[in-house]
């Protein structure tokens, strides 16, 4: 191994477009190396093109330009078996495991013993050896769909570190353990100090600080450049993920209606487990009113969002639209109804992945003139409908019939989405974290666009984790917990400490 | 009923589980590696045709041979269409069953009768005798094979990888497989197995070709795939089954007693209504390769 604080890893002016997918390129002439004994992270929003360099680093992805060193010296990496072959060791973000294998077999995949051989019990022992050296413990015979997120992450790492690798690269590890992180920073600082180079990749400032010897910041495919985290702090580094920017201004007038545009009546439905998820649910939205609900995700907002949409049956209490019951009907009635909805899994229930982005943008107005004309699409205005969208909300896509919806980052799936959504000005919007995976400009945008939305009229019930999101929209506050609304607060006078208090006790402050 | 009766009756089913058994064996490795390959009819029919030749011009072995290559020769076209260049799966299988249905019609009116051709003598395999009766040697490969194939997917490396391309290519790429130069491989080995079950339909079974000697085997060998789960060891149970019904449509053709009681026509749909029985009895409860189906792209 070489000595600590060596270059081991050296990327070039590496770039990489996807052809004929984004007009700007999605690495722009990065530069980035890793030493020995150090952890370097690389820090920026999601979209910002860190698994990227992960891959391409690793030999996953080819590049389209610039060089990869490995002690100095240039290599190609064509596959990541060799990427393996030079030392670069990568944990994917989506584990890159085999489910229904156990994890000595997933090991014996990656070996480059004879193909006749089958040295389980090899692989089993030298496992465990591996787990005891840098505690890591995990069994080698359980298999992979049994084990908890944490645990397979562990598989992976052992994974990697089964190949005797010099440096180690984890694209976001700790997305999939947000509990457990502090016990993974302490295998990779203890990594570290064996002599690996680590490059970890987050979107987290505070892990950055906190993990990284050198945190390299990038921004829409460019390097924002390199500090070291003894020299740099979180104001920094804030401005160069997200660029300067200043906060937006929100006014807010008092609510003018007081014509109910949702209400809700002592709610209950069950979860996908069939445990209650919705415990006696009430609240009222009038029109031009945002409620927001609070609260830490899996106390039963999701499915609030999904009872009122008509995509989870209510086992009790009512949903009343416009003051017309509108209790476990379709899906399809209650858009007639004027519910707009902005999905919680955007890749999943927001659009259909391998249609165009003309057809998503579309996808729930094809019904009616002029989108349609009888039985056929009117496809111009169909075209000039989604360029208008496309535009106005500054989604990337290279082309409106042509380009899978697939091929898009998280955040211009989002972009699409609200555009969908928005642009008929609803009576009533569910929006479940629809800032998710937006840069801070968007961020803003969006929030401008509901509080527009909230002067025209619309009720909007909005789900969201970032408290700075609630406060700055909402008139009133919701905090669920356990399925219930531990407690109602007026938006303009609620204080940051009585939500988190309330949010982490799941009671009202007494 | 007697001994001998009965005898009969397992010879025969023995004999008629030998193409379901090969094929579905073959399947059962291109199914693991995320391959489906709904052209195994086809295979089965043209082998039948080309073995049919080259056991005749060089003996029953060649014949054997002639098919295995005919198999090979399909599998290598079907599995580069989908890996490659990320055809879709289902259309490239029924397009090989169109192409063999049509070549094979036309081939026969070309050797002479429209419809059937029977192959000379000396191309016959010749069974081998037992105190049970004349069987085929072709009993023990199909024996045997699936067997070594349960080894070799469930006890080699090499099957270890072939699962693990058909349940998570993109894991399997991480970890250095080649997954399509595998998955090829796969398919290609499961259509040679078609098509020595084609050559011996044939060469040694039936001793003709005619343009529908296929009978539907290769669909029945897919259903025979599902109830083995990817099982090799349950694709001999289930090409059992298969082979004792399809054999008791032949046998009751022979036997105008029973043909008195119920048509022979509905005897003949036995096998078929088996199958469909079959699968909708276990479909569901069989888990298939997450990937199956599904052509891997990395970028």
């Amino acid at each position: 191994m070489e000595g600590k604080g060596d270059i081991i890893l050296e990327g070039k002016g590496i770039c990489k477009g996807f052809p004929g997918v984004w007009e700007h390129l999605i690495l722009d002439h990065i530069d980035i190396d890793v030493k020995a004994g150090e952890i370097h992270t690389l820090l920026g929003e999601n979209g910002a093109g860190k698994t990227v360099i992960a891959n391409c680093l690793s030999g996953f992805y080819l590049l389209s330009e610039g060089q990869i060193l490995v002690k100095g010296k240039p290599v190609t990496l064509k596959s990541p078996r060799d990427g393996i072959r030079h030392g670069i060791g990568m944990v994917h973000q989506e584990l890159a495991l085999v489910k229904p294998f156990t994890v000595a077999q997933n090991i014996v995949l990656g070996l480059s013993s004879s193909d006749l051989t089958f040295p389980l019990t090899e692989v089993e022992d030298r496992v465990r050896e591996l787990s005891e050296k840098y505690r890591l413990y995990i069994d080698p015979l359980a298999r992979v769909e049994d084990l908890s997120a944490g645990e397979q992450q562990r598989a992976e790492i052992i994974k990697v570190l089964y190949h005797d690798p010099e440096i180690l690269i984890l694209d976001e590890p700790t997305s999939l353990i947000s509990t457990d992180a502090e016990h993974l920073f302490d295998a990779l600082n203890s990594l570290a100090k064996m002599g690996y180079g680590i490059l970890f990749i987050t979107h987290k400032i505070e892990e950055a600080l906190e993990a990284g010897d050198r945190v390299t910041v990038l921004r829409l495919g460019k390097s924002m450049g390199t500090k070291e985290t003894a020299k740099t702090d979180k104001t920094e580094l804030v401005k160069l993920m997200f660029g300067e920017h200043t906060p937006v201004h929100l006014e807010r007038k008092p609510v003018k209606s007081d014509k109910i545009a949702l209400e809700v009546k002592n709610l209950e439905a069950l979860a996908a487990d069939e445990e209650p998820a919705l415990q006696g649910v009430s609240f009222t939205i009038r029109e031009g009113e945002i409620i927001g609900f609070a609260g830490i995700s899996g106390n039963g907002q999701s499915e609030l969002a999904e009872v009122i949409t008509g995509l989870r049956r209510a086992t009790r209490g009512q949903v009343v639209i416009h003051g017309k019951d509108y209790t476990n009907r379709s899906p399809g009635e209650i858009i007639r109804a004027g519910v707009s909805h902005i999905p919680e899994k955007r890749r999943e229930m927001g659009v259909i992945e391998p249609m165009t982005v003309a057809e998503n943008v579309v996808l729930k107005d094809i019904r009616i003139s002029p989108f349609s004309k009888g039985p056929f699409l009117n496809m111009p205005h169909i075209t000039g409908h989604t360029q208008e969208i496309v535009s106005r909300f500054g989604a990337l896509v290279s082309d409106l019939w042509k380009s899978q919806t697939r091929i898009l980052s998280g955040g211009n799936i989002q972009r699409l989405i609200l555009g969908r959504e928005t642009w008929r000005m609803p009576k009533c919007i569910v929006a479940v974290y629809p800032t998710q995976g937006l840069d801070a400009k968007a961020v803003n945008h969006t929030w401008e666009l509901f509080m527009r939305l909230r002067e025209a009229g619309s009720a909007i019930l909005l789900v969201s984790e970032d408290l700075d999101e609630i406060m700055a929209l909402s008139d009133r506050i919701a905090v669920m917990s356990q399925g219930k609304i531990a407690g109602m607060l007026d938006g303009g006078a609620a204080k940051r400490e009585e939500i988190g208090l309330m949010i982490a006790t799941g009671a009202p402050k007494t | 009923m007697n001994l001998a009766f009965l005898r009969g009756i397992f010879i025969g089913s023995l004999h008629a589980m030998v193409p379901i058994t090969l094929t579905a064996t073959g399947e059962v490795i291109g199914e693991s590696s995320g391959l489906f390959n709904i052209g195994l009819e086809g295979i089965i029919l043209m082998s039948a045709m080309t073995g049919a030749l080259g056991a005749e011009a060089g003996g029953p072995i060649a014949g054997l041979l002639i098919g295995v290559a005919t198999g090979a020769a399909i599998g290598l076209v079907f599995g580069s269409i989908c890996t490659y260049f990320k055809g879709v799966q289902l259309i490239a299988g029924v397009g090989i069953n169109l192409f063999a249905a049509g070549l094979v019609t036309f081939w026969l009116i070309d050797l002479g009768v429209p419809g059937h051709h029977a192959v000379a003598d000396e191309g016959q395999m010749v069974d081998i005798s037992t105190p049970l009766g004349d069987l085929s040697p072709m009993i023990i490969v199909a024996f045997v094979l699936p067997v070594l194939t349960y080894i070799l997917l469930f006890r080699t490396k090499l099957g270890l990888k072939i699962r693990a391309v058909g349940e998570n290519p993109q894991a399997a790429d991480v970890a250095g497989i080649n997954v399509h130069r595998l998955r090829l491989l796969s398919t290609v080995v499961g259509a040679s197995l078609a098509g020595l079950a084609g050559a011996y339909i044939s060469v040694d079974w039936m001793g003709s070709v005619t343009k529908e000697i296929s009978a539907g085997r290769g669909f029945i060998a897919l259903a025979t795939v599902v109830f083995s789960g990817l099982n090799p060891m349950l694709v001999l149970l289930g090409g059992f089954i298969f082979g004792f019904f399809d054999n008791l449509a032949v046998w009751v053709s022979t036997m105008p007693a029973v043909q008195r009681v119920i048509p022979w026509q509905f005897v003949s749909m036995a096998p078929y209504i088996v199958t469909l029985l079959v699968v909708a009895g276990v479909i569901g409860r069989v888990r298939f390769p997450a990937a199956m189906g599904i052509p891997y792209e990395r970028e």
